[in-house]
């Protein structure tokens, strides 16, 4: 990460905060975060995950397959960025079938089966993010990053045998190894950016740090060689691990020799509203991408069967049973109005990212997102005719399927737009072609 | 001569597959293959075929014959007498099998301290109250419980155990960060802050209390912040008010607080509301809270409670304290003597030639405790050498703390191994054994005395397994039953994210949620302290209260913040655990009851009989609009009519009427909210059928058997760490068994389990 010392009024940088919630803790500089000037245009890749679908006759555009003339009822709040917008209509997880919600979000960036199980046997697939991540992610500290909102993990909440690390777990490094993500906003930003210090106290932590991991590594290796086989395929999980974090370790112990870090308000608390609480994580992602700490992140915006009500959309009622609407058309308003209200959460990014300036363009050109849920119809459980987005780049398509077509194309197809060139992803059996142009870089 | 002749028939009976008994068979051919067969396999099961029926997991058929279920109500079933020689002999089979040739599961080798763990696992090492949601992140559920799947290590958490061990190290030996640090604490949105608060001095009224660890002894300051308004109006603020600032209770300063003039804004209202002050180091508590003024602001005594917390309906009366924070050291005096320091620094050295034995004395025993298991010379060798690595760059005392950090990243600390000893059955070692005991209890690492039983090996010694347990239930630190076992199994944990719908429940407030689970965290406590029968938690003569759950229970006569037990009279709508608060809150919509999840809560975890999984593809329901002006069992009726969704729900649905006497915020009422009078008639899946709570606690009882199975089941699963299989079944029957004759005692069950094949051994790979 490289920061130049241009000042950036703090209020632009955590806005989504407010200002009771940033209270500025170090209140020396505000120093600007400004991304490495590589000598290759950076691409970046972004996932943002929603939980039981949509009512998706108020998502799906009405515009014919091609120009994306105009905006649907639930995308109205992407009109500014109409252009960079890309709706792909008919998508499909078969992977994920039988409906369940926990193979909703397990099979969104996998594409996977999750294999049905409570115990520590679960077993999914390789998520697209982190197919970018051993890509995109060789030259930043973190090689991805994911975020979620949901603090706790709830009892009694997740599908019936299946364990909670496939309704909880968006990002999976193997398909053995779900990633945590991480909700508090303070804990996030230290991840990001440190915890302060000079550049000397950095280089003596990272220093400390690497010769613990040492330890950590040999006394792991010791241990496995008295295991069985499978345990100790489990070890050896644990020490790719630890050179993971070792090579986070070496990128911010070179870093900390030419950068001062910023001094930007940390996040005190958890905002209490919903709304405040997305937009910081939000602020986060533009933060972590301006800053090239990582080219890859994954969030889920709320979690699957969440009881959450929305009562600053007038939603009083709680978002999963109100999905079971059985064809109620009070009820999938109600349902099309908390899909609104989120994608108007993801909006705010978008908005922000077009404002960043990056090389000679936006932030928002250089970074593709994809926005959507794994689950088509919440009434049914089913995985077909996903509501699924993708902004950023060039867009202001409307890509229309007439038959079902699997999820993974699409994947496999942001992949390639972002430079990661595989043959074939999950169930792929194809590329969409028709996905705008190449990222405008 | 006749014995004998029973002993050969029981013999041959116990050899026979259980299928084959005469009694089995009979009821099998009779009642249950006309839908379980070859050609229609209900369920997937086909007890018609002989070759499919020796593998059955007998326990699922069990399960469903002991609970009645099955056959389903309504259809011709066995006479009791018939189901109950069936279900004994089915039993007495499977618990031969076991016997025989036991087995006791296998849990992972390798298995992290989940989040609480590792908070009570510094707690016990370090003396040390660490906000551990700052530090690490939560753990995912499996079998209900959140220490099932816990095998991995992300490269993010190994992050967070570095940086979490930096942090705790620093704080335990008191070395500060290199600019002063800090914690902001909020209060909740939805607190009332208009009446006193339990732990604050009488005479005030709402406030917070931080409890925060000062790392060294030095100037720290305080600073407070009013709650404000949408429009950034300090909420309740007419006139003047004070605010008090106190140290562990003791007044540190008042500071007046008064509204601008009208048409100014509120920005430094509260800007003076700061203050530094020197501190020792260690754990204290920081609080600011208000004054009461002179005058009765609310009169409660006559008036329904009301919240006041929300700007548009009901607004704070006076202002209320919005979050308090902690800053510094700002001057360092020294590092002081808190309770961490004492604890780990055992030794101080006179000079520098015994610094290193002085270090190897502080090292052997934290990695004593740290580690579970005596240490050996290799285990500190890392250790040590992470001191001198300290010490070189600062003091004795950075050596220390470099160790400390090695030790807390160890995988020794972070990992309970359990490595196999042959690939057969066989007993956990009594080091094994302590770190089961502690993990379950205590969810925490053994202390010195349970070490030492496990030492010499005297723990696998019965009576020596008994007093350490006994001595441990004894033990605060077996709260965590409570807050930890009690909270997943119970659902306590999601009422923290439980938000009724504020305009239909305009009085629940923060204050109300933290009362519901403070009524059932003592209930269940006292079940444990009182070592109770478990049947108490359904049956109950007494409860706990403060003046706000009280009127929320339309409890008389109970004044002031604090928790006290009160007997409650025989017609109460009060007692047992499904009449509190807690539990009817977090089974229920935030606008409304829901006796679907309220019945399945029951059923899961309680009785032991979850109904099926949702089909996949639930076919979508036929368009319908339907009336407001239906009640819920009508609309449930309406619902029911669909085959696919009958089935379950004819057995969940029942069971949540019996409850819908209580809102969903746990108000008793007569009518629902459209005006009708509420029917509280129920049922169970055997076919029972009763009226109202009471009806329905007396039908669980009926099933206590069935209730102790799986209070004993979520109880393993709990303390053993995976989800129980059916070949726990008899393991599971002896913990009831023993229970039984002990009357259900709470301590029977604790005593069954931690005596019970798959605690005591493991099965090999």
């Amino acid at each position: 990460m490289i920061i130049t010392r241009k000042t950036l009024d703090r209020r632009t940088l955590l806005r989504g905060a407010g200002s009771a919630i940033a209270l500025p803790l170090l209140d020396a500089m505000t120093p600007a975060l400004n991304a490495a000037k590589a000598a290759k245009p950076i691409k970046r890749l972004g996932y943002v995950y929603v939980p039981m679908g949509s009512t998706i006759a108020e998502w799906t555009p009405a515009c014919p397959h091609g120009k994306l003339t105009e905006l649907s009822p639930t995308l109205q709040s992407l009109e500014a960025m109409r252009d960079q917008v890309t709706v792909v209509t008919n998508m499909e997880l078969r992977n994920s079938y039988p409906g369940t919600h926990a193979t909703s979000n397990a099979g969104f960036l996998s594409a996977a089966t999750a294999k049905w199980t409570e115990s520590t046997d679960y077993y999914l697939g390789t998520t697209a993010d982190q197919v970018a991540a051993k890509t995109l992610g060789k030259d930043t500290r973190l090689p991805s990053l994911e975020l979620a909102m949901d603090m706790m993990s709830m009892v009694g909440q997740c599908d019936n045998g299946y364990a909670c690390v496939y309704q909880n777990n968006l990002s999976w490094s193997s398909p053995t190894s779900p990633l945590p993500a991480e909700a508090h906003p303070r804990v996030a930003f230290e991840r990001l950016f440190g915890e302060g210090g000079s550049a000397a106290d950095r280089r003596r932590e990272a220093k400390q740090d690497a010769s613990l991991l040492d330890a950590v590594r040999e006394r792991i290796a010791e241990l496995q060689s008295k295991l069985g086989p499978s345990d100790r395929t489990r070890v050896s999980m644990y020490l790719d691990s630890v050179r993971e974090v070792e090579r986070r370790i070496q990128k911010a112990e070179a870093e900390a020799a030419n950068t001062a870090l910023p001094d930007l308000d940390r996040p005190v608390g958890v905002p209490a509203a919903y709304a405040d609480h997305a937009k910081l994580m939000f602020d986060l992602q533009l933060l972590a991408l301006q800053g090239d700490v990582t080219r890859v992140i994954s969030f889920q915006l709320a979690r699957e069967t969440s009881n959450r009500t929305y009562p600053e959309v007038g939603v009083t009622e709680a978002h999963h049973p109100l999905t079971h609407h059985g064809n109620n058309p009070v009820k999938m308003l109600r349902v099309a109005k908390i899909n609104a209200f989120h994608v108007s959460l993801f909006a705010y990014l978008l908005k922000r990212l077009k404002e960043t300036p990056d090389g000679g363009g936006s932030l928002l050109d250089s970074t593709l997102y994809l926005y959507g849920s794994g689950m088509g119809n919440p009434d049914k459980h089913d995985h077909t005719n996903l509501p699924v987005l993708v902004a950023g780049g060039r867009g202001g398509r409307h890509v229309r399927f007439d038959k079902p077509v699997p999820m993974a194309n699409l994947h496999l197809t942001m992949l390639e737009r972002a430079g990661v060139n595989i043959d074939k992803f999950a169930d792929s059996n194809g590329r969409i072609v028709d996905l705008g142009e190449p990222l405008a870089l | 001569m006749m014995g004998t002749m029973r002993c050969v028939v029981v013999l041959c009976i116990l050899l026979m597959p259980a299928w084959s008994q005469p009694n089995v068979r009979a009821i099998l051919d009779k009642y249950c293959t006309g839908c379980h067969n070859a050609s229609g396999r209900a369920g997937g099961l086909a007890l018609d075929s002989a070759s499919e029926i020796g593998g059955l997991h007998w326990e699922r058929v069990l399960r469903r014959l002991r609970a009645r279920s099955m056959p389903p109500a309504g259809t011709p079933r066995p006479a009791e007498a018939a189901y109950q020689s069936a279900v004994a002999s089915i039993e007495a089979k499977l618990d031969a099998d076991f016997a025989a040739k036991p087995n006791p599961g296998r849990t992972g080798t390798f298995r992290r301290l989940n989040r609480t763990e590792y908070h009570n696992a510094i707690r016990d090492l370090l003396a040390l109250d660490v906000d551990i949601n700052a530090l690490l992140p939560s753990d995912d559920a499996s079998y209900g419980f959140d220490n099932v799947t816990v095998g991995d290590l992300s490269p993010a958490l190994l992050e967070r155990y570095l940086n979490a061990a930096r942090r705790i190290s620093r704080i335990a030996i008191g070395i500060p960060g290199k600019a002063p640090g800090g914690e902001t604490v909020l209060v909740p949105p939805d607190l009332t802050q208009e009446q006193h608060f339990d732990g604050m001095p009488l005479g005030t009224r709402g406030g917070l209390a931080v409890p925060y660890t000062f790392p060294v002894d030095g100037e720290y300051e305080f600073s407070v912040r009013l709650a404000r308004d949408r429009n950034e109006h300090v909420e309740g603020l007419r006139g003047k008010h004070e605010v008090l600032l106190l140290l562990d209770g003791e007044p540190l300063q008042t500071f007046p607080v008064a509204a601008p003039p009208i048409g100014k804004d509120h920005q430094h209202v509260d800007a003076h509301l700061k203050l530094k002050v020197h501190v020792k180091a260690g754990p204290h508590t920081v609080a600011a809270t208000f004054p009461r003024k002179a005058f009765p602001v609310i009169e409660t005594e006559r008036q329904p409670y009301e919240a006041h917390f929300n700007f548009y309906r009901h607004p704070r009366i006076q202002p209320a304290v919005y979050s308090v924070t902690v800053n510094g050291p700002f001057t360092v005096t020294g590092a002081g003597a808190s309770p961490s320091r004492k604890r780990v620094l055992v030794c101080t050295p006179t000079g520098a030639a015994d610094e290193e034995t002085c270090a190897k004395k502080i090292v052997a025993a934290l990695a004593r405790h740290a580690y579970r298991r005596p240490v050996t010379a290799k285990d500190l060798a890392a250790p040590l050498r992470f001191f001198r690595e300290g010490r070189a760059g600062g003091g004795f005392e950075t050596g220390v703390e470099m160790a400390l950090r090695s030790v807390l990243v160890s995988p020794d600390f972070l990992f309970r191994v359990e490595q196999d000893q042959g690939p057969g059955v066989y007993r956990v070692s009594a080091l094994e054994l302590a770190s089961r005991l502690s993990f379950f209890l205590w969810s925490s690492i053994p202390d010195d005395e349970l070490l030492r039983s496990a030492e010499t090996g005297a723990l696998h010694q019965p009576a020596m397994l008994q007093k350490q347990v006994r001595r441990m239930l004894a033990d605060s630190r077996a709260k965590s039953l409570v807050t930890n076992f009690a909270g997943q199994w119970l659902y306590l944990r999601n009422l923290q994210q439980t938000l009724p719908d504020m305009r239909l429940f305009t009085d629940f407030d923060d204050n109300l949620r933290q009362a519901f689970r403070t009524e059932t965290e003592l209930f269940f406590e006292s079940i444990l302290r009182e070592d109770r029968s478990v049947l108490d938690l359904l049956r109950s003569n007494y409860t706990y209260v403060n003046e706000r759950l009280a009127k929320h229970y339309g409890i008389p006569n109970v004044y002031g913040s604090r928790f006290r037990r009160v007997d409650l009279p025989a017609d109460s709508n009060r007692g047992g655990l499904l009449r509190q608060g807690s539990i009817l809150t977090v089974t229920s919509y935030a606008t409304r009851t829901s006796p679907v999840i309220r019945g399945k809560w029951i059923l899961d975890n309680l009785l032991g009989v979850p109904p099926p999984a949702a089909p996949p593809n639930v076919p979508a329901l036929k368009e319908r609009v339907i009336g407001n002006n239906l009640t819920m069992r009508e609309r449930l009726a309406e619902h029911r009519k669909n085959p696919a969704c009958s089935g379950c729900h004819n057995l969940m649905d029942p069971v949540g009427f019996a409850m819908e006497n209580y809102d969903a915020v746990g108000r008793y009422r007569t009518a629902e909210e459209s005006g009708q009078a509420i029917d509280n008639s129920g049922g169970l899946p055997d076919g029972s059928k009763f009226r109202g709570v009471e009806g329905l606690e007396n039908a669980l009882l009926k099933y206590s058997d069935l209730f102790a199975g799986t209070f004993a089941e979520k109880m393993m699963t709990y303390g053993i760490g995976r989800g129980m299989e059916h070949f726990d079944g008899p393991a599971v029957r002896k913990v009831v068994a023993s229970a039984k004759a002990q009357n259900y005692k709470f301590s029977s069950f604790i005593m069954g389990i931690v005596g019970s094949t798959p605690f005591q051994m493991r099965r090999g790979q």
